[in-house]
């Protein structure tokens, strides 16, 4: 990518409309080769955003999605221990002991895991997705203090294994926890807000495009003032991209031209997943569909 | 300060005086990433200043809590006329009432100016303390011990203070998912097995086993310090503080009618400058107590700092709440969802018969799974007993 303007461009290509600032955070991650590391609340397309990048880079996608007690063997490699005793039977038959140690560390006995996988893609490289890292627990994050800073490993049976091309990395967290500091230094970093109207309104177009331009405009406003004072504090969480994508699409699947409270109330489960927060919609809902010059006006 | 010409090569010492002035507003900066924003300020060019600022963004910031420092000193550092011209209006009050802009961090406004000590202390004071320390005998000891804090003096209260201090809380290990080698482990190690097999020419002589790791657990403080509970906060945080020093995570809060982040000030080694970081900290000491409200901002703001259902809450407060109790029941059902164990620390259950009738000591009582009394030393030594076999249940 040449500059931050044609990454715009090659992401909304991929049917990803990315601002500025988020584009000026993923040009320097590639120019530098460094680890990005996105945080934000769910739905705010921090996952979408490696999808759309691997497709615009043309490089294959590669995802760790992270949970409590990830070990290695499921983020690294695993030998296959079954093919590998098969091997061993069969050699002892054979009389060839001494070398049966060497034979069953053979490359075709290692079972690659999404992190070497990422390092050993060939030209031109991958784009690796390590998914929830705060959900990981900080052992896992220690080790990846050295993946990050050298894009390196070492098998102990076979030894150092070094990136052919540096993958693109891309760390999402959904700060359930804090992120060790360590590994924060090595990222370039970027919180990803929930959009402002209009550049939801482009998401929308681009991802319900048959859906009416109006229905569009009323489900941007809609969501627009979910998210925004008063109403944002009376919930637990506010409604992401990817749940105003999903209910604008329900919408047009029931064929609405107006959003009215008994549509909303219909449909509000695929806005709100909380039972607190489908009850606390009923009562603000006259005020959240009020005219949009009223609303300004109060 | 202005941004250079490009050509008379200002432009990396600006960067660099940039990043200075954001370290000095509080924001962790190191020398690498200040190199990379150099770097990163040459890839997207000087064309246009908000490129700049979306650049030098991603490389020295790393939590969203410092992006707004950022972008206000970033602002005033590259000159915007509307903004400095706010900042002088702060320094000179004739000058005011021309500018209707947002009103800036205090921390800003610090970090470009001279700096002086962050945390200042007395020599004279501490070494006044360490003397009178050392005349304490240890026949003194028993007689404290069972005193109650609320009624000493001031030169007994520093002395239990100290003692307090020495306790020390062995958090609890639990079983994690992360399997290490065990003798006696459940499961197999396949991988040692293998290998140690290819050596003995295919034959499995040896099984090594794998069990799982024991995990500290991460620890969450909530400690009361409104009125009523005046004298009991400042010897618990004093306690707290060291006793839960060697914890590998550890959140401490207080809560009156708002909440106060503590975690800078127990950094701090020295457990007297720790008190006067929390000093500096807590605005509300000694007024009413508002938990439910104060649990809430927890939710809305902190919540990230309570580890996946893994963290061992200590509450420490009388209960005597004077807010809303629908509130409080509420944002406690979150916590005890939201935490393994929540451990009340209560110095009213002194008195034989107490019974938590006031209104929001029986919602407390309702949530929390243990309840402690705090109010004298053999308590706090039978408290980390009584916190092993909490989580241990």
């Amino acid at each position: 990518m040449i500059s931050v303007d044609a990454l715009i461009e090659a992401l909304r290509v991929e049917g990803y409309e990315a601002d500025r600032r988020l584009a000026t955070a993923v040009f320097l991650a590639l120019q530098l080769q460094r680890p990005l590391l996105l945080e934000g609340d769910p739905g705010v397309g921090k996952t979408e955003l490696a999808k759309a990048l691997s497709l615009a880079l043309g490089r294959v996608l590669v995802r760790l999605q992270c949970y409590d007690g990830l070990e290695l063997r499921e983020a690294l490699y695993e030998w296959n221990y079954t093919a590998q005793m098969l091997h061993m039977r069969a050699a002892s038959a054979h009389d060839q002991l001494s070398q049966v140690e060497q034979e069953v560390y053979q490359e075709k006995y290692l079972i690659e895991r999404p992190l070497l996988k990422a390092l050993r893609a060939p030209e031109p490289g991958a784009v690796l997705l390590i998914d929830e890292v705060d959900r990981a627990d900080e052992p896992f994050e220690a080790f990846l203090l050295e993946y990050l800073g050298e894009f390196q490993v070492s098998i102990p049976e076979l030894g150092t294994i070094k990136a052919c091309v540096t993958p693109v990395t891309i760390l999402t967290s959904n700060r359930t926890r804090e992120l060790n500091d360590a590994v924060k230094r090595r990222c370039l970093y970027h919180w990803m807000d929930y959009p402002e109207r209009e550049r939801e309104l482009a998401i929308l177009r681009r991802q319900v495009p048959h859906a009416s331009e109006d229905l569009t405009q009323q489900v941007a406003t809609f969501v627009d003032r979910l998210r925004s004072a008063p109403f944002v504090s009376a919930f637990t969480r506010a409604p992401g991209i990817a749940e105003s994508v999903e209910w604008a699409r329900a919408l047009v699947s029931l064929d609405t031209l107006i959003i009215d409270p008994e549509v909303v109330s219909d449909t509000a489960g695929i806005l709100f997943k909380q039972r607190e927060d489908l009850a606390a919609l009923e009562p603000l809902m006259k005020e959240l569909l009020a005219p949009v010059d009223e609303a300004s006006l109060s | 300060m202005q941004l250079g010409d490009v050509r008379t090569g200002k432009w990396p010492e600006n960067i660099l005086g940039f990043a200075r002035a954001l370290r000095r507003s509080g924001v962790p900066v190191d020398s690498s990433r200040i190199g990379l924003s150099v770097t990163s300020a040459r890839l997207v060019g000087l064309a246009h200043k908000e490129d700049l600022s979306y650049a030098l963004e991603s490389v020295l910031i790393s939590r969203q809590e410092d992006l707004e420092v950022f972008r206000q000193l970033f602002d005033v550092y590259f000159k915007d006329p509307q903004v400095a011209n706010k900042l002088l209006a702060q320094m000179l009050p004739s000058a005011q009432g021309q500018d209707t802009s947002k009103p800036k961090k205090a921390r800003v406004s610090d970090a470009l100016k001279p700096q002086a000590p962050v945390w200042p202390v007395d020599p004279a004071k501490t070494d006044k303390e360490l003397e009178f320390d050392a005349a304490m005998t240890a026949s003194d000891l028993a007689r404290l011990k069972l005193a109650d804090f609320n009624q000493l003096g001031a030169s007994e209260f520093a002395l239990v203070q100290r003692l307090a201090r020495d306790i020390r809380l062995p958090i609890p290990k639990v079983p994690s998912r992360r399997k290490v080698n065990r003798p006696r482990g459940a499961h197999l190690n396949w991988s040692k097995a293998l290998r140690t097999a290819a050596q003995m020419d295919g034959e499995f002589i040896v099984l090594p086993k794998l069990g799982r790791q024991l995990q500290t657990l991460p620890i969450f403080m909530l400690v009361d310090i409104s009125g009523s509970m005046e004298r009991y906060a400042r010897l618990l945080l004093a306690f707290l503080h060291k006793a839960t020093a060697h914890a590998p995570r550890r959140d401490v809060m207080a809560f009156g009618t708002g909440l106060s982040d503590l975690n800078q000030a127990f950094k701090l080694k020295d457990p007297d400058m720790m008190l006067q970081g929390c000093n500096l900290a807590i605005k509300d000491f000694a007024g009413g107590t508002k938990l439910g409200a104060s649990l809430q901002e927890l939710k809305t703001h902190h919540a990230h700092r309570l580890i996946a259902k893994r963290s061992l809450v200590l509450l420490v407060s009388d209960g005597l709440d004077t807010g809303d109790s629908e509130q409080l029941e509420a944002s406690l059902k979150w916590l005890k969802g939201k935490s393994r164990k929540i451990c009340w620390l209560n110095p009213l259950l002194r008195f034989e018969g107490y019974e938590p009738l006031a209104k929001g000591a029986s919602v407390l009582d309702r949530y929390s799974d243990a309840k402690m009394a705090i109010h004298n030393l053999t308590h706090l030594e039978d408290l980390a007993k009584a916190i092993k076999d909490l989580v241990q249940r």
